[in-house]
């Protein structure tokens, strides 16, 4: 073993005292550290209570190892006891413990703190600052829109300053790598509401309407939400995050000081891979959501395949299609455009990369719902 | 400067480090004595770092062994290891404070897990440590909101939290400036001699070796090794070994620099 335990460390020191008179003298002897330092100065603390001197000696002779904890330890009882009227010296100090004594400073242990700590602000104080928080982040974003609009605006002028190569892996990223997962997920969503449609159509015996329910639902909303949120949740935030990083290790400033429009170099390439690459994902979340309908028709409604898919083709529209790949360029663009706002927003540390982070996935949620609502009411008129 | 004791401390039989068929050093040997402030000192890329993990049990070297108090750390159990480092204290490069934490966090958080103490101590021993890196009255404050060098102090209050037995740097005075540096070295010397606690040292700051260290360890990229041990006013004058030299001269060896220079 590398250390003692604080058994054994109960065992590296002995207290014994004489008193003379009404002097109490206190030989220490053995290792006083951090490990039995709530020990001896208990004992110590006890000796004095029974004892009642009127004066001690605190004798170091017999220190074979003493640490600045330790140390620390017998000045405050040193300390206790002349506030409680007993005169207290530490006598027989050798020049090592000398040493240690040297660089503790009295006035470091009564200094009061610079600053104090925070308090918790009123609740009305708590509630204003949200708002103004709320009202600055409103700003942020808006102007951050605005600069990724004109962005995306002049890359689509001057295709040339597009790096082709980072919007190719910023699209094996957010999509190839992202198969699995959304395939996955797919499947099960197309089984559960399958099934869940199964349970209540039999009763009315329309069994056959399965496949409808199920593409519809998938190619109309679940696909592209679905798919969206998941994307979010990869690839929003390790937008975020990385962006953070760069702003922390002064990355981003680097990029400025080069002559480089640090967001139009960073986010672009990640918000034209994610136009491209999450209609494309959505169009197999559809296939797979489809799928996992099929298998519960097949196993469970006694559907042929045949039957199930020409159901299923029937009830999707070329308008519904297309639709959902407009809105999933558009939940691309946001979730994109968010996770890299968020990860400028970064200022120092790691505490707040995690924040934003956070604040990346959470907002790109919000907003794919909110422009998912807008869809449903435009949608619904220009039908 | 007070004197070191000859009792060793930690030992290091004959280290490798070697990634695939690079090999960054082999058959280093060398030992840290109680008390003592070794330097380990070299050019980029030989190794320095790559000791210096390996002697805080952060990564394990090819071969050899790195004894303390006679028992070899590279063959210890996790958590034989874990005990290891409650007698070490670490000071990083970029110092390594917790930026969400206040100081006085940083500081108690291996008081409050290694040791029993109740808190009102454990504030004691605080104010003690940041006093004793001229830090008092600093222990509201993140960070953040601290200089280079007020950074580099704070980390070395945490680095003594539990009173180690021996401190490790990584480019003790790195990015400061020469005033802070002489300051830190200032602070190193009272320190150890203060505390006799044993130090080693990873750096290349010319001023800061000759000031601090009791005894240099020059480890060299070709050479894959130490090439010289000793006093660094030894080294200074009475090396031999063109590579000691123009190290310490602060020349490019067997190369007039002003020849080369595009002002001449």
């Amino acid at each position: 073993m590398f250390m003692q335990s604080e058994q054994d460390w109960s065992k590296l020191y002995k207290i014994s005292s004489e008193k003379r008179n009404s002097i109490l003298v206190i030989y220490l002897t053995g290792d006083f550290g951090l490990k039995n330092l709530k020990a001896f100065t208990e004992e110590i603390k006890q000796l004095i209570y029974k004892q009642k001197p009127q004066e001690i000696n605190i004798d170091f002779s017999g220190i074979s190892y003493l640490d600045s904890a330790a140390a620390l330890a017998l000045i405050q009882i040193q300390k206790d006891t002349i506030v409680a009227s007993i005169n207290c010296s530490l006598v027989n100090l050798n020049e090592e413990t000398k040493g240690i004594y040297s660089v503790i400073h009295e006035q470091a242990l009564t200094k009061t703190p610079f600053k104090a700590k925070m308090r918790q602000d009123l609740f009305l104080i708590q509630l204003g600052d949200s708002v103004l928080h709320l009202v600055r982040d409103f700003a942020n974003v808006v102007t951050f829109v605005g600069e990724l609009l004109y962005d995306i605006f002049y890359t689509i002028m001057h295709p040339q300053s597009l790096r082709i190569k980072d919007v190719l892996f910023y699209m094996k990223r957010a999509g190839v790598d992202g198969l699995p997962i959304v395939g996955l997920i797919s499947v099960l969503i197309g089984l559960i509401i399958a099934f869940m449609s199964f349970l209540q159509l039999k009763q009315v015996g329309a069994n056959i309407y399965v496949p409808s329910l199920v593409s519809f639902a998938m190619v109309k909303e679940l696909g592209p939400i679905m798919t969206a949120i998941l994307v979010a949740g990869r690839s929003g935030s390790a937008f975020a995050a990385e962006i953070g990083t760069m702003v922390v290790n002064e990355e981003v400033d680097a990029l400025s000081t080069m002559g480089f429009d640090a967001v139009r170099l960073l986010t672009i390439p990640k918000v034209f891979a994610m136009i491209i690459v999450v209609p494309v994902l959505t169009v197999y979340a559809d296939f797979f959501g489809v799928f996992g309908g099929l298998i519960v028709g097949v196993t469970g409604l006694d559907l042929t395949v045949n039957t199930y898919l020409t159901q299923s083709i029937k009830t999707i529209k070329v308008f519904d299609v297309v639709t959902s790949l407009v809105k999933a360029a558009v939940f691309a663009g946001l979730i994109a455009g968010i996770g890299c706002q968020r990860g400028f927003q970064v200022r120092a540390g790691a505490q707040d990369v995690g924040k934003f982070t956070t604040s990346a996935v959470v907002s790109a949620i919000f907003l794919i719902v909110v422009a998912d609502s807008i869809f449903a009411v435009t949608l619904y008129y220009i039908k | 400067m007070q004197s070191p004791d000859n009792k060793p401390i930690l030992v290091v039989e004959n280290l490798a480090a070697r990634f695939g068929s690079n090999i960054v050093f082999e058959g280093v040997n060398f030992q840290v004595n109680k008390g003592e402030i070794l330097v380990v000192v070299g050019e980029s890329g030989c190794g320095k770092s790559t000791l210096l993990k390996i002697m805080i049990g952060l990564q394990k070297p090819s071969s050899g062994r790195v004894m303390f108090r006679g028992r070899d750390i590279i063959s210890a159990s996790e958590e034989e290891l874990n005990e290891y480092r409650q007698n070490i204290g670490v000071l990083f490069q970029s110092s390594a404070l917790f930026s969400s934490m206040r100081l006085s966090d940083n500081i108690a958080l291996p008081l409050q897990e290694y040791t029993n103490l109740d808190s009102a101590t454990i504030n004691m021993i605080i104010k003690m440590k940041l006093g004793m890196v001229n830090l008092a009255g600093y222990e509201n404050h993140f960070p953040s909101e601290l200089s280079g060098g007020m950074k580099k102090r704070a980390g070395i209050a945490r680095a003594m939290a539990l009173d180690p037995i021996v401190l490790f740097f990584d480019e003790l005075s790195a990015g400061l400036d020469p005033v802070t540096a002489v300051e830190l070295d200032d602070l190193i010397i009272k320190t150890n001699e203060a505390l006799r606690t044993t130090m080693v040292i990873v750096t290349h700051e010319l001023e800061s070796i000759c000031k601090i260290a009791h005894r240099v360890v020059m480890l060299d990229k070709t050479a894959k090794g130490i090439i010289a041990e000793g006093k660094p006013l030894d080294l200074k004058e009475k090396a031999t070994d063109p590579r000691v030299r123009s190290f310490f001269l602060r020349q490019l060896p067997e190369v007039d620099s002003r020849s080369t220079s595009y002002g001449k």
